[in-house]
């Protein structure tokens, strides 16, 4: 690709993210603050499952304890920021190390379903101790997020806090994929018994993949919080583990920037289909149905692949 | 004539190894050993206990009774994975390519077990991360060169031909630099030009000291070794020099069938 076009191809969309806030209504750029989040927690989800086969359906959980955490060392103990997305990392990732060791030794649905149960689990402990989570009453006035004074206070500025941290998130995890380890990643993908025989530790590096995916969904849990400055036991209910994977699959899991797609899709698209009125919601969901079955491979997957037939051409 | 050899002081050492499924009793007490810088072939008809055998020696399959010794030490309960880094490489009867991946991404990941650098390092792109993908870029041209892959190095290794996908996998092992290299029925989906060629390729690894243990049931491929093992029924009932083993009766009557 020449340098100019190559200009067009990454300018083009930079110009548009960095221009949008400024033109769209407070509620879309709401909207796109909330796809930024969920793009960081999709992307842990997304990245399990294309590149493990892990289908999971626990990272509600790991948002939970970064905003938890957040709330509790923020609001409670008057500590600054780093310090609660800290603790929900230490925490996200100790828990998912814990939980993942016994329960990656399981594939397929086995896992899917002990996922599930670790996703309803995390739901029934948030609710019911309350004395931390306060239960469905939930925890306000978490304070914002205002380095040097500067308050991340509206969803303009915030948008320009959480799509940099996505942005550098998924340049890390696009390093991780064109590395030694993330070549082990696809490979044993592809044939366990013969990842195995060049000495790659498949439970191992699985269970990397669940703490790094949990640290995930914590950062954004984290993020959700401060943004919000409002948690209760609803935002991380297992219906959002739904959606992260919903979002993952339809983005597409073999590219690390298909969950942004995937998370533009399910937040962006039912507040725009919302003018149709009552109907939206069976559009939604027929727009959803339609995705999976013509786009098996998501979004960025049917990209992808027209740009290689194009290139090929 | 033939005889059993006792293999205390060979770099792989199987020792009375027994296995049944259920009733049927697979391998029988079997003995035998691979001599360091040999080029040994493990022959048998159909059903003979060749692929359970492999199985146990590279760690897919713990034998009921019996020991597997490597380089003098007893591997026989250790992983997959902890044979592999001791220097111990198998290839499937099937041939086992990392079907998404290009033919050069199956090569560069061959080099796994030499590097160290962890997913964090990966992540950050650290100095030791970079020049592991220079290095494993490297090792995997010098190995597409060698073994005739170069056309195909950008074509994902599930698209490619069965024999180069042979090809792939047998690269893939070189480039992981193994002590003991062990090749499962490596010549079936061949013709006899590839077999031809794959023979010369053998004796080419062999020489530069790799040691290869051979199993396959394709007598043109099997002369290559220079010592044979027959295994029949679970048991070995000879071993030898090819010239040696084609006159043995008993392997004559088993499994020659003349």
């Amino acid at each position: 690709m020449s340098r100019s076009r190559r200009a067009l191809v990454w300018g083009i969309p930079f110009l548009v993210w960095a221009v949008l806030p400024f033109v769209a209504t407070r509620h879309v750029v709401d909207l796109l603050v909330f796809a930024g989040l969920y793009s960081i927690a999709g992307l842990g989800v997304a990245f399990l499952l294309g590149q493990c086969g892990i289908v999971s359906l626990a990272q509600s959980v790991f948002y939970g304890i970064g905003a938890y955490c957040t709330a509790w060392f923020c609001l409670h103990k008057g500590l600054p920021s780093p310090v609660g997305v800290a603790a929900g990392i230490a925490l996200s990732t100790g828990i998912a190390a814990l939980v993942g060791w016994p329960i990656l030794r399981l594939s397929g649905y086995f896992l899917a379903l002990a996922t599930l149960a670790l996703g309803i689990i995390g739901q029934v402990l948030f609710l019911e101790w309350d004395w931390i989570t306060g239960g469905t009453l939930g925890i306000g006035g978490i304070p914002r997020i205002a380095p040097f004074g500067f308050a991340f206070d509206t969803p303009l500025r915030f948008y320009f806090l959480v799509w940099p941290i996505a942005l550098l998130l998924l340049v890390l995890h696009h390093n991780l994929l064109h590395s030694r380890n993330g070549l082990a990643l696809r490979a044993m993908r592809d044939s366990p018994e013969a990842a195995a025989v060049l000495g790659m530790d498949i439970h191992k590096l699985k269970v990397q993949m669940f703490v790094l995916s949990a640290a995930l969904g914590s950062v954004a849990g984290s993020l959700f919080a401060h943004y919000v400055t409002f948690v209760s036991v609803d935002s991380f209910a297992i219906d959002r583990a739904i959606s992260f994977l919903l979002l993952a699959v339809l983005g597409g899991v073999y590219t690390v920037w298909g969950p942004v797609l995937g998370a533009l899709f399910i937040t962006v698209l039912p507040q725009w289909l919302s003018r149709l009125g009552d109907i939206h919601a069976f559009v939604f969901a027929a727009a959803l149905i339609a995705a999976v079955i013509l786009l098996p491979e998501g979004f960025s997957g049917a990209i992808r692949n027209w740009w290689r037939a194009r290139k090929a051409k | 004539m033939t005889m059993l050899v006792k293999t205390a002081d060979t770099f792989l050492n199987v020792a009375e190894v027994s296995h049944s499924f259920g009733g049927l009793h697979v391998l029988r007490g079997v003995d035998f050993g691979v001599p360091a810088g040999s080029l040994t072939g493990l022959i048998g008809p159909n059903g003979a206990g060749k692929s359970t055998l492999f199985n146990i020696i590279s760690g897919f399959l713990p034998p009921q009774r019996g020991t597997v010794r490597f380089d003098g030490r007893d591997i026989t309960r250790e992983q997959v994975q902890t044979r592999t880094r001791a220097g111990l490489i198998r290839t499937f009867q099937t041939p086992k390519v990392f079907g998404k991946l290009t033919v050069r991404e199956n090569l560069m990941i061959g080099c796994y077990r030499h590097l160290a650098s962890g997913v964090v390092g990966n992540m950050v792109r650290s100095s030791r991360s970079r020049a592991e993908m220079e290095l494993m870029q490297a090792q995997a041209a010098e190995a597409g060169e060698r073994f005739g892959l170069s056309a195909v190095m950008e074509r994902p290794a599930g698209q490619v031909t069965a024999g180069m996908q042979r090809l792939v996998e047998l690269a893939r092992g070189y480039v992981s630099r193994p002590r003991l290299l062990m090749l499962d029925e490596p010549s079936s989906g061949l013709n006899s030009t590839e077999i031809g060629q794959l023979r010369e390729l053998l004796q080419r690894l062999n020489r530069e000291g790799i040691t290869i243990l051979l199993v396959s049931h394709d007598m043109q491929l099997v002369d290559v070794a220079t010592r044979v093992h027959v295994l029949c029924f679970g048991s070995i009932i000879a071993s030898g020099a090819m010239a040696q083993i084609k006159q043995d009766e008993r392997v004559r009557q088993a499994y020659l069938g003349v």
